[in-house]
């Protein structure tokens, strides 16, 4: 079996620039890895199609760095003519006539698309225990969770199943399954990344971002798919190299840690080797502060109230009309929205419709939604107050490390708690990224690098910096393959 | 019956003439095959988003400017969240909090007096797709899906069917004549809903209102509120009382038929639409929209009045809005807007009636008309040349004085001839000249017949009329 997929992006691209591989060969390695994983990442493997795309390119000329790379998608990112599920009995049969704008994008620098991977039904969980289609396995231990909800992704990242993805972040989806898994993972700045073709949970969170194997070449990920779309009304205009900062020194970088990130709910090994990180940059020449963020503790309730309000709003859609799952058997319309919605959505996708309907029932959108709005406002601009004094703020990204398959599954609030660390980010609108840092009881860490609206780039500077110091072997097959 | 008030409230949805629908580039237009102006968007795919049409907008502000109503500068739309088969997303975008326009009103005039039925909003919306039910299918087209439709809202300030009429007339009147909307009420390009109470006329309290959704005509509103009124005080006479409820008027039995009672409130979970940033409205947008508005039914009827038209013409005119367009073009050109108004009225609507077709379908140019007017009015064509060369003014590409040409329409209008002519006549009728001599001026008019009869209708009457008199007038001299 080759390895071509274990070599990093540049030496890939002179492999195929020189013609001494193609990217057939790329693509039947990356194949023939799925094939013989066990982490259920994939939902639909796109075997055939990737094959034919690949022979196409095989004639062509090698035009950037991510030409002929094979990419895993996230199943709730539309592919045309690819079955696009989300995870969910609900789309298990969906079709789609239509490419989201990301899949055009990442088209243009003739990637090849090798399959839609396994997440969360809806995006709705943080372990990938909801998924329709079963739980993927942390590649690290499979007996534990890879994180959720892009956690198929972060399983074939890890695995080096695939070197690129994309996910989707609402309340930590990348960052959160990247920190479990061991791999880099990026939530864009709020209107980055077009949301046309993304399958929405919460439209004011929402975000398109990159999930790979090291920094690097999650900046150049990042830098395919920034382009201001007309499809979506809240995308921004956009148009820089993420990478351009890469491999600078940080001496006199001003860096910030919210308290939140070091409170007592974060497990010790976490927080001990979070301090290892900042003791280095300290060292390196960085400043550190401790600083506050308004309502910051209160994230987890704003977050279900504005997330869960949305969601049960864009989930309406789903009443076996037009497409996707339609029960049999019904007497007349509202007999088919109830048995479609009850038997196509599973337990946890009902209950936060159902939650979600509640809080912008009557009045109580005004006193939940509304008022939410506004202290997401205020805690917004507590954050970019911040950024007057400071560069970038850090933290933890998660509170523990991956955990058991089957664990708390009866406590709803589990998959929100997961979150604590990382939902802040999506309520202010920030970019963030997730870069692992080290392990506990060989499980990764991760850290998160928190920027102002619109300075990835400066992120990917810290984060480089981080990586290249620490120069962590982040491959879990350890020798077992060799 | 007398000793009862009536409240009536009017909510009004007009199409808006766009060219594409308000949140996807699908055409906006009717009569296609169903389900043939669709995409993705209109139908609530997954992962598909929203674009704004700014043209609907403009339609919006240009409305609201017309309805006298204060602009939302900053604005947001709302989704409206129910389920039902017609509306794709399970949610309909439309504006709950900011509508465009709010505290506008619209003046009616009755019986000579000026009256203001005030409106509370108009806001900017998607329309649903269209079902048809057949036995026990339904059948649905999305075409009209997310076609941009502009809600009109009255407050509850009506208390008489016919100002409810007026109303109506005069909201449809001013959106025509801006080009907002077609207006037309058989293919749902407007619809109105009513609501309406009663109550003594010593209680000060309003009581439950009853809405009456869906009237298929304006004349039809009236006898749907007058119905509805007369049902609900026959009940309170009954001392029944009346629960809020949703009913539709069938103008076959002259009856309301109850669809629902709305006990509870329908819960449409309102929130701002999350995937539409605030749009702002700046005065210069909105000034040069206000620039753009043609003249409106209103001032087009001073300015009638000014030319001479008299009521009715100016009515007539004003009840037609392509006639109405095309004589606007001629205000400020110096012809007898009389005698156009007349034409344009008289023959040329007979014809275009007669073929259903409107005059922008003729081959009438500005020109044409120009020339013809000229000629009517210095009575170089009389009207029954008129009527000879219309047909081929109206479908011919030739220019007036071509058709004039080919027709061999000669008017006699050589002096000497007619001279000749007239000094026969008046040689032939003693008679009359002598009646006419002794001041009976009926005979002016037998003589001018005579002599135009005498030319086989080829002479100009205007010439004649001078001539004749000039000579009646020496012969009175000369007794």
């Amino acid at each position: 079996m080759s390895k071509y997929l274990d070599l990093n992006i540049k030496e890939i691209n002179e492999l195929l620039k020189k013609k001494e591989i193609k990217v057939s060969d790329l693509v039947k390695e990356a194949i023939e890895r799925i094939e013989n994983s066990d982490l259920n990442a994939f939902i639909t493997l796109c075997k055939e199609e990737a094959l034919k795309k690949a022979e196409e390119l095989d004639d062509k000329e090698v035009d950037n760095l991510l030409f002929g790379i094979p990419i895993a998608i996230k199943d709730n990112i539309v592919t045309k003519n690819i079955k696009t599920t989300a995870g969910s009995l609900m789309l298990n049969n969906f079709n789609p006539t239509y490419n989201a704008d990301v899949v055009e994008l990442i088209n243009e620098k003739n990637m090849v698309i090798i399959g839609k991977t396994n997440m969360d039904e809806f995006a709705m969980g943080s372990s990938n225990q909801t998924s329709y289609f079963g739980p993927v396995k942390n590649p690290w231990n499979k007996t534990k969770v890879p994180g959720g909800s892009s956690g198929g992704n972060a399983a074939c990242i890890s695995s080096r199943l695939v070197p690129f993805a994309l996910g989707s972040d609402t309340g930590g989806s990348i960052r959160q399954p990247s920190a479990f898994c061991g791999t880099v993972g990026l939530k864009p700045t709020y209107g980055r990344v077009s949301r046309y073709g993304l399958i929405a949970f919460a439209s004011s969170l929402d975000q398109i971002g990159p999930m790979t194997r090291n920094v690097y070449e999650n900046a150049l990920l990042l830098n395919a798919i920034c382009k201001k779309s007309k499809n979506d009304l809240t995308s921004s205009d956009t148009n820089e190299d993420f990478t351009r900062l890469i491999g600078e020194d940080i001496k006199g970088m001003k860096i910030g840690i919210p308290k939140f990130y070091i409170s007592d709910v974060i497990d010790k090994d976490i927080l001990d080797k979070f301090k290892e990180i900042v003791s280095l940059l300290e060292e390196k020449g960085a400043t550190i502060d401790y600083v506050d963020i308004d309502y910051i503790d209160k994230c987890v309730p704003l977050y279900q109230i504005i997330a869960l309000g949305e969601a049960s709003s864009n989930l309406a859609r789903f009443d076996g009309i037009r497409y996707g799952y339609a029960a049999k058997d019904i007497d007349n319309i509202d007999d088919l929205y109830y048995k479609t919605r009850s038997q196509g959505f599973g337990e946890e996708v009902k209950r936060r419709i159902m939650v979600g309907s509640y809080l912008l029932s009557g009045e109580n959108v005004d006193v939940y939604y509304n008022n939410a709005l506004r202290i997401r406002n205020a805690m917004r601009n507590s954050f970019l107050d911040k950024f007057n004094s400071y560069d970038l703020l850090i933290g933890p990204t998660t509170t523990t490390v991956a955990y058991d398959l089957n664990s708390d599954l009866d406590d709803p609030n589990k998959s929100f708690m997961d979150d604590v660390l990382t939902i802040p980010v999506n309520m202010a609108g920030l970019p963030a990224m997730s870069l692992p840092i080290g392990f506990s009881n060989d499980l990764p860490i991760g850290m998160q690098i928190i920027g102002k609206p619109e300075d990835e780039a400066l992120i990917y500077k810290l984060g480089s910096f981080i990586e290249k110091e620490l120069s962590l072997d982040l491959d879990p097959r350890g020798d077992k393959d060799e | 019956m007398n000793n009862y008030l009536k409240t009536i409230g009017l909510e009004v949805h007009l199409e808006l003439k766009s060219k594409n629908k308000i949140f996807s580039s699908s055409i906006n237009g009717f009569g296609s095959s169903a389900n043939t102006l669709i995409n993705e968007i209109d139908l609530g795919y997954p992962g598909v988003l929203p674009i704004m049409n700014e043209e609907v907008i403009n339609l919006g502000i240009k409305a609201a400017i017309i309805l006298n109503c204060k602009i939302n500068k900053k604005m947001h739309f709302d989704r409206k969240n129910y389920f039902y088969p017609d509306l794709p997303k399970g949610y309909q975008i439309t504006q709950s909090r900011t509508p465009i326009g709010y505290d506008g009103y619209v003046e009616i005039e009755r019986d000579g007096e000026v009256k203001r039925i005030e409106i509370s909003d108009i806001h900017l919306e998607e329309d649903t797709a269209k079902s048809t039910h057949r036995q026990n299918e339904s059948l649905l087209d999305f075409n009209r899906a997310g076609v941009p439709l502009l809600e009109i809202v009255t407050k509850a300030c009506i208390d008489d069917p016919i100002d409810a009429k007026l109303y109506l007339e005069k909201l449809k009147e001013l959106m025509l004549y801006a080009d907002i909307s077609d207006c037309k009420m058989e293919e749902g390009s407007m619809r109105c809903d009513a609501n309406i109470s009663v109550r003594k006329k010593e209680q000060d309290k309003l009581n439950e209102k009853i809405e009456i959704k869906n009237i298929g005509s304006i004349s039809n509103v009236v006898l749907a509120l007058e119905q509805c009124a007369k049902e609900q005080i026959e009940m309170y006479e009954n001392n029944e009382s009346i629960r809020a409820q949703t009913r539709r008027f069938d103008d076959k039995l002259n009856k309301t038929v109850l669809m629902r009672y709305k006990e509870t409130v329908n819960d449409y979970r309102y929130f701002p639409e999350p995937d539409i940033p605030y749009v702002y409205l700046d005065d210069e947008r909105i000034e040069s929209i206000k620039k753009d508005i043609p003249l409106l039914p209103d001032e087009l009827r001073r300015i009638y009045h000014e030319k001479g038209l008299n009521d009715i013409s100016s009515n007539k005119l004003i009840n037609n809005l392509s006639l109405s367009k095309f004589f606007n073009s001629f205000l400020d050109e110096e012809i007898d807007l009389v005698t156009a108004s007349n034409l344009l009225l008289g023959d040329i609507a007979s014809y275009l009636n007669k073929l259903e077709i409107t005059i922008a379908d003729t081959k009438l140019t500005k020109d044409k008309f120009i020339s013809l007017v000229n000629k009517v009015s210095d009575n170089s064509l009389t009207s029954r040349n008129v009527k000879d060369i219309l047909e081929d003014v109206l479908e011919k590409d030739l220019s007036l004085e071509e058709i004039i040409k080919e027709k061999g329409i000669a008017n006699i209008t050589d002096s000497n001839e007619l001279s000749d002519l007239v000094d026969q006549v008046i040689s032939a009728n003693e008679a009359s000249v002598t009646d006419y001599l002794n001041g009976h001026d009926r005979a002016l008019k037998y003589l001018m017949g005579q002599i135009m009869k005498a030319s086989q209708g080829k002479a100009n009457p205007a010439m004649v009329n001078k001539i004749l008199i000039e000579k009646l007038q020496l012969k009175k001299k000369n007794n």
